[in-house]
């Protein structure tokens, strides 16, 4: 990538700042790898069109001396890694990455690398340097957990990009220079800040408040020296310039198992699966470690996780011409592990509804409630990722609440072990409400899924606190 | 056989058009006026055939060399020998020869109510495809009683059971000799309030008693009794085929369900309609007891080995092998 390019492309997209549309509702993060979205434009690529729409026109500052010495030594050791479809070798989905000191060895981010760590026999890898050589990537070990992936290729850093022991310490607000391939378009450079340690993902991520966009993804963030502060990840679409590193001790981690490990695993979806059954376990009893906490709604008390991973939303309907009223609770984790472009998992969501006739005779209100507790969803048996739904059904009592409840699981068809639970509720005591509560635990253990219904299950009530 | 002779002229189903008597043999046949019978097929010779009776005494069909001949059961004669049963065919005109001393079938019981006719069953029926709508209507909104929408609902739900019941009555009309509007107006009327009672009382017993697959395969019950409906409207229109109607009627019945059930399995991969049971009713229509929790987790932990075992299978649209090769 030549600078007077780069130039051009930040003097076009600071012209367009103007025009950024209004920001939607709270939304996850966004993964950075771009496959292309046409045959007409192949070189426009965006993980999310709309990334590529709004990131165009993010403001950017006017490139700074430091970003310019920067790349210039940093240019030999930055790659776009390209994972390509065996047959016909054209690229399916682009990202970033780069070479550790001298070493073959390069660091970038899992969902570059996943399509052709979890099917080997349709993806291969390739990587591109700055000079235009280019080779094939061997997958050495994956973090589907921080979202980092180490691959080697056939030729040797020059040193530039470093992890120091002990790392680099980092003080908010301090300069970060973020390296990639955005949108496919070629090299760049951009400049931000790092804002400190981000807890709303189950795993740590650095904030970075500046521009990274699809494509950049599994390239460094580095401070001025070129010690490597984190791994571009993702960024937020609703907001500006807020992006996400992986923090750099979990690459070195990772390093460390590589120089570890004799030779690669040969199944990378039994290696995602044993990764993705530790994090349900870490997740199920952290999420259980206190019993949950109770939240009234109308008469009943219903379970609730409100934490820094969890958050919960509530809305209230009540309109005029309609004579019963509809509260909801939405607890879910804001974030997900990345395991494929259709499988995203390890996340646990809960859901509370609670209808109240205002008027309505209890036959056509009883009415209602049918349409509300028939319209859920619990998948079919045509995903390639997860079995049919399995259902029980049954009247019952918890001692503190009469319930009917249903209970559906899928399983995992690539990673044994884990599972998609799906419990559905409504109260039966009393003709004129109705509570219904969903809890659903995506990528668990059998029995963590049990246990966290159990524990869902004798959380819901009816009366004051006790 | 004794004369007089009756040549009738039937229809493909049996029906007879005309017929026609005449006093003595010979008989001769043919599109010439000069025939005893005149037949009016333009596939037919002027003089094209003759009745008489043979050395035996029996009475006999003869070709008086046509172009086109006698035809019985699929075969051309140039002589055939005529029973009372026996139907031939000359060009496109089928004919039956019976004397008077034929033994006809004895007289069949009238089970027709006559009295049920007209202005009676038509309101009656019309009354319940109304109560019908309603109801659904009503059960439906939750918005206050309305005069406007609920007369517009009752006046569409007229017009359409009118089509219905019409359309039966011309069929009727055209093979039956009589409209009969109003029969067919009171059995849609009835059917309907089959249909509605059915669904009503399955859904209160599948909650009252925790009976699931009431619910999963309710809808069955519902395309049976619609198909119990088209059996009376074909009942009314032809009274005496009874047996040829309901055992129709059985197979439109098995069409439906069995289509039911395929675009079930094909859609959702289970032949019930519901994946579980959705409908929830005021506590006072409980009957069954409740589980504990145990019991319930109990009966959820059993659901594994099957999820198991589901993920080898591949799955569905795709016929590919599932074993990683």
């Amino acid at each position: 990538m030549k600078l007077h390019q780069l130039a051009s492309i930040l003097t076009l997209t600071s012209l367009c700042a103007g025009a950024l549309a209004a920001p939607a509702a709270v939304k996850p993060p966004v993964m950075l790898a771009a496959p292309p979205p046409s045959a007409a434009a192949p070189r426009a690529a965006g993980a999310v069109p709309a990334a590529a729409a709004t990131a165009d026109n993010a403001p950017l500052p006017p490139p700074s001396s430091a970003a310019q010495q920067l790349y210039s030594s940093a240019k030999n050791d930055i790659l776009q890694v390209r994972s390509l479809l065996k047959s016909g070798r054209t690229q399916s989905s682009v990202g970033s990455g780069f070479l550790i000191g001298t070493s073959n060895l390069v660091i970038t981010n899992y969902h570059v690398v996943s399509q052709f760590a979890l099917e080997p026999e349709t993806y291969v890898g390739e990587w591109v340097d700055t000079s235009g050589q280019r080779g094939n990537v061997e997958l050495l070990a994956v973090d589907v957990l921080h979202d980092l992936a180490v691959v080697r290729v056939s030729r040797n850093g020059t040193g530039f990009f470093k992890l120091p022991e002990p790392l680099a310490k980092l003080t908010q607000g301090q300069y970060l220079y973020s390296l990639g391939n955005p949108l496919d378009l070629g090299f760049a450079i951009s400049e931000g800040a790092y804002n400190g340690v981000i807890t709303r993902s189950f795993y740590e991520q650095l904030m970075f408040t500046g521009p990274i966009n699809a494509g950049m993804s599994g390239g460094p963030s580095v401070t001025v020296n070129g010690a490597v502060a984190g791994v571009n990840v993702s960024k937020r679409l609703d907001g500006e310039l807020v992006s996400f590193l992986v923090p750099a001790r979990y690459a070195q981690a990772l390093l460390n198992s590589v120089a570890q490990q004799l030779k690669p695993p040969k199944d990378f979806n039994a290696v995602v699966a044993a990764q993705l059954l530790t994090h349900q376990g870490a997740m199920v009893d952290s999420l259980l470690a206190t019993p949950l906490s109770l939240k009234a709604m109308g008469p009943y008390r219903v379970p609730v996780r409100d934490s820094e991973q969890m958050r919960c939303w509530g809305r209230s309907s009540a309109t005029p011409d309609q004579p019963f009223t509809v509260d909801d609770t939405d607890c879910a984790m804001e974030t997900a592990i990345f395991v494929s472009g259709e499988l995203q998992t390890g996340q646990i969501a809960i859901r509370h509804q609670y209808m109240r006739s205002t008027g309505l005779d209890s036959l056509r209100f009883s009415q209602q409630a049918s349409a509300s507790f028939k319209n859920e969803d619990f998948g079919n048996d045509k995903s390639t990722h997860l079995t049919g739904p399995r259902c029980t059904e049954q009247f019952i009592d918890n001692k503190k609440l009469p319930l009917r409840a249903v209970l559906c699981v899928r399983a995992y068809r690539k990673f044994a072990g884990l599972y998609d639970f799906a419990l559905l509720t409504a109260s039966t005591d009393d003709g004129k409400m109705s509570l219904q509560s969903r809890l659903d635990a995506h990528g668990v253990s059998y029995d963590n899924g049990l246990r966290l219904s159990r524990a869902f299950l004798t959380s819901l009530a009816r009366g004051a606190q006790p | 056989m004794k004369p007089p002779y009756f040549i009738e002229t039937l229809a493909r189903n049996g029906d007879v058009l005309h017929r026609h008597a005449v006093a003595a043999l010979p008989i001769r046949l043919g599109r010439g006026y000069d025939n005893d019978f005149v037949l009016d097929d333009a596939h037919t010779a002027a003089s094209h055939a003759v009745i008489e009776v043979d050395d035996a005494g029996l009475l006999v069909l003869r070709d008086l060399g046509s172009r086109n001949g006698i035809v019985h059961k699929g075969r051309r004669h140039s002589a055939l020998t005529l029973d009372g049963d026996t139907v031939v065919r000359l060009g496109h005109t089928r004919l039956r020869v019976r004397g008077a001393d034929f033994p006809v079938a004895p007289e069949l019981a009238d089970t027709t109510m006559h009295g049920w006719e007209g202005t009676a069953p038509a309101l009656l029926g019309l009354l319940l495809i109304a109560l019908f709508t309603t109801a659904e209507y009503w059960i439906s909104h939750v918005q206050p009683v309305q005069a406007v929408p609920y007369l517009l609902m009752i006046a569409s739900g007229l017009a359409g059971g009118m089509v219905w019941a019409s359309a039966w009555a011309l069929a009727n009309r055209l093979f039956g000799g009589h409209a009969r509007l109003g029969r067919h107006l009171f059995i849609l009327g009835g059917g309907m309030l089959a249909v509605g009672a059915w669904r009503a009382l399955s859904e209160v017993a599948a909650y009252a008693w925790s009976a699931e697959w009431l619910t999963r395969y309710g809808n069955l019950v519902s395309i049976a009794l619609v198909a119990g409906m088209i059996f009376f409207h074909l009942w009314t229109v032809k009274p005496h085929h009874p047996r040829r109607f309901a055992a129709a009627s059985l197979i439109l019945m098995l069409a439906g369900c069995g289509l039911s059930l395929m675009s079930n399995l094909q859609n959702s991969g289970r032949a019930a309609d519901e994946l579980y049971m959705s409908v929830l009713l005021p506590p006072a229509v409980r009957h069954s007891p409740n589980h504990s929790v145990d019991d319930f987790l109990g009966k959820a932990a059993k659901l594994k080995a099957g999820a198991d075992s589901a993920r080898s299978k591949s799955p569905k649209g795709d016929d590919g092998d599932d074993d990683g090769n």
